[in-house]
């Protein structure tokens, strides 16, 4: 009896002791050497990282969102075979030796609280991370500017304009805007018009930087029967709930106006309820006349970039939802893009796409800056762009054979991307973009008036800064 | 065994067998307990913890890795929020309309599956079927058939001479498209637990109405509704718990902000949106405190109204 309690004991220390062992170990093979790699890491500092210098027992862990796999896979959109990150990880290692690097990709679903959580726990040396400001805020950053400053092979005029400042962000203690992360993805807000449409109803295309009035007179004469095709056509669609608290602020910005001022939370002084924002908000209740039914629920808009499309203009596209997809129908001809609404500046549009970041408390920052410069080199730019549907973020991308091939839609891309209202604004991921986004649906569905719906809007993210 | 052997066995047996009985009444519940303590430690971790964890929160403003205790400003912050109590109200219409109709009619379809001779089977899965389809699936095909241009049930609506909708695209109709879709989803669950009742009432207290010249209907009023009620009661506080927890299709049919205009955004969506849109944790945190108070606080008034025995 006491033999079989001593093994039923013994087995379950056992078990016990399996399941402690599996939950504390890493799964980095290199997870055990740590210190070997600080150590590493300090002979880093003194060498340069070119010429073969020793990187023995350094891991890196990279935190990548969205469209990314480490072996080849084949792309939805184009049924094309795309390369796998197997092939960055090659050449990244091969060129520090010694050096390993790790991924761990995520969907673009609950990026922001499954970064936050990496970010607290210290799984990562580098994030690609589109809420820069609200995790710089929280000192979990490293400031990149002493790193570009000594590292005299980098230049950040690699990028495209405006790139470098759009990224910028508070630190915990700092009053001025800091550079804690380096564009990596690119992105842009722009119009997009079917050409054909416009031809079938004799309109003249759009001009590349179209005014509200412009937009307004031709989605006006593209609605209603098509003269060639007999179809019900509509002049215009825009996306009336998720996004439109940007299409609103870019039509304020448009007319000269601004979101607002600031960027630390006790400095930011909202302009929701401007009189750019009012005649912003009218225009877009006017504009829904020559829409079909069903914006503010994201609907209407199925046939675009279809054979069949019906819809002459649409507002606030970005590239990743259009070039390779227009390509992919082969609509790449047909499918046009003009500019946002710019202020007299020529700024104007929200500034998007992602940078990458260091983690303050990266066991291994030598390499990580490595990887952050590698990330931004034109092999992975190259990468992302050829592979991975993604933007680029540096100049470079003009001289490459495949920007060649789709430089009618990347020509006027890039200028969107150059010329975007910087930094970007610090409440696009916080409860005034969705307090702003409620009010434009109220007023889209009629619930309120425009003057109504801004001020509220105006009076509740107040409200919301004085209780943060 | 010779007698003498035997009978001192007798004489030995006696007291050990007590002990023996002891310990393994002991082992076996020692084994037991060890049984439960993977899954106790499981409960520990994963439901004990967050729950403390958000409760302490909720006296906190956090973003997760900066904390400042604010003691209870976040109740009250949540409390005097005109969007928490839309929230509420938006959680409630839409559970209130979906028991409301999918109880009576799942008993009703129930009923006439019921009486028919041949095919039961086959109307309980395809009954059945919406239930074990995934609400988000279902949400998405939802947005096509309740589509305003091609939606199937506007075509319907338009082919029988009735005024079509908009929808997801109207405040005042969004709710209506939410309901639509729990109801589709829901009812198979009820006209099964339904059914397994309707099949345990004595066919004998059926007989004797029929002797005494009770029709059809007065057997389905007098006789098969009365023996229901728990069934009604179980459906009931169930269907309740679920609809005030209600988050996955509001969330794909209107993400975190249930557009348009709030009109769909229920107490869980708020949460979310709090929590984890914006780093509100704090907030987050008290409002689910708030939410599981008005959930305890219904199902109460549920289990005294239905006269349900726990």
């Amino acid at each position: 009896m006491k033999k079989i309690k001593w093994s039923l004991l013994l087995v379950l220390a056992l078990l016990f002791s399996m399941v402690i062992m599996t939950a504390c170990s890493s799964d980095d093979e290199t997870g055990g050497e740590s210190d070997t790699g600080s150590e590493t890491s300090e002979e880093g500092n003194d060498t340069s990282s070119e010429g073969g210098e020793n990187w023995d027992g350094q891991t890196i862990n990279v935190q990548l969102i969205g469209d990314f796999n480490m072996e080849d896979s084949t792309d939805p959109i184009t049924g094309q075979t795309t390369k796998g990150l197997q092939e960055i990880k090659d050449q990244f290692e091969s060129e520090h030796p010694g050096a390993t690097v790790e991924f761990t990709i995520m969907p673009w679903e609950g990026y922001t609280e499954k970064t936050q959580a990496m970010l607290t726990s210290g799984e990562a040396d580098v994030y690609q991370m589109p809420g820069i400001a609200d995790f710089a805020a929280q000192g979990l950053l490293e400031p990149l500017q002493p790193w570009i400053d000594e590292d005299e092979e980098f230049s950040t005029d690699i990028f495209i304009d405006n790139q470098m400042e759009g990224w910028m962000a508070l630190g915990p203690d700092s009053d001025e805007l800091d550079v804690f992360g380096l564009p990596f993805l690119g992105d842009a807000r722009f119009i997009t018009y079917d050409k054909q449409l416009f031809d079938e109803w004799g309109v003249e295309y759009l001009s590349e930087y179209p005014t509200m009035e412009e937009i307004a007179e031709k989605a006006k004469q593209m609605t209603g029967t098509n003269p060639e095709t007999g179809e019900q056509n509509y002049g215009l669609w825009f996306r009336g709930d998720w996004s439109s608290a940007f299409t609103l602020i870019n039509l304020a910005e448009g007319q000269g106006g601004q979101w607002g001022t600031g960027f630390a939370w006790d400095e930011i002084e909202f302009e929701f309820d401007s009189p750019e924002m009012v005649s912003g908000l009218e225009w877009l209740l006017e504009m829904q006349e020559y829409a079909p039914e069903g914006l503010v629920s994201n609907q209407g808009a199925e046939k675009w970039l279809t054979h069949e499309n019906n819809i002459g203009i649409m507002l606030n596209q970005g590239p990743g939802d259009t070039i390779m997809p227009a390509y992919a129908q082969d609509l790449g001809d047909r499918i046009g893009i003009a500019q946002e609404f710019k202020n007299d500046d020529g700024v104007g549009g929200m500034f998007a796409g992602s940078p990458i970041t260091m983690a303050k408390d990266s066991e291994n920052k030598e390499l990580a800056w490595e990887w952050m410069k590698f990330a931004t080199s034109d092999t992975v730019q190259q990468y992302v762009f050829e592979e991975a549907n993604a933007m680029p973020s540096v100049q470079s991308v003009e001289t490459w054979d495949s920007y060649a091939e789709v430089e009618n839609l990347m020509e006027p891309t890039v200028e969107a991307m150059s010329t975007p209202w910087t930094p970007r604004y610090p409440w696009a991921s916080s409860q005034p973009r969705f307090i702003l986004t409620s009010e434009v649906e109220a007023a889209l569905t009629g619930e309120r008036s425009a003057q109504e719906a801004v001020e509220k809007a105006q009076k509740e993210s107040v409200e919301w800064l004085e209780n943060r | 065994m010779n007698k003498e052997n035997m009978k001192a066995d007798t004489t030995v047996l006696p007291s050990e067998d007590v002990t023996t009985i002891k310990q393994k009444k002991r082992k076996a519940t020692f084994t037991w307990y060890l049984f439960l303590l993977p899954s106790f430690i499981g409960i520990l971790l994963f439901m004990v913890y967050p729950i403390v964890e958000s409760f302490r929160l909720s006296f906190y403003q956090s973003n997760g890795t900066i904390e400042t205790f604010t003691g209870l400003s976040n109740f009250q912050l949540v409390l005097t929020s005109a969007t928490f109590w839309n929230t509420v109200w938006n959680t409630f219409f839409i559970a209130f309309f979906q028991i409301a109709l999918t109880i009576p009619l799942g008993f009703i379809f129930a009923s006439m599956i019921n009486s028919v001779r041949r095919g039961q089977n086959f109307f309980k899965v395809i009954y059945f079927l919406p239930n074990v389809t995934s609400i988000v699936a279902a949400a998405m095909i939802f947005q096509f058939v309740l589509h305003p241009e091609m939606g199937v049930v506007n075509y319907a609506l338009d082919a029988v001479g009735l005024p079509t909708s908009t929808w997801f695209s109207d405040p005042s109709t969004s709710k209506w498209g939410v309901i639509l879709l729990a109801v589709w989803h829901w009812i198979g669950f009820v006209i099964i637990i339904c059914l397994a009742n309707l099949q345990a009432i004595s066919p004998e207290m059926y007989e004797a109405a029929r002797i005494d010249g009770a029709s059809k209907i007065q057997q389905w009023l007098f006789i098969t509704i009365p023996n229901m009620s728990g069934t009604f009661a179980f459906l009931l506080i169930t269907g309740w718990i679920g609809g005030l927890q209600r988050f996955n299709e509001v969330y794909v049919l209107g993400g975190p902000n249930g557009s348009p205009a709030r009109s769909i955004q229920t107490m869980g969506a708020f949460i979310y949106e709090r929590g984890f849109t914006g780093f509100e944790f704090g907030i987050a945190s008290a409002a689910t405190y708030i939410m599981f108070i008005i959930i305890l606080i219904f199902t109460f008034i549920n289990l005294k109204v239905s006269k349900m025995n726990l």
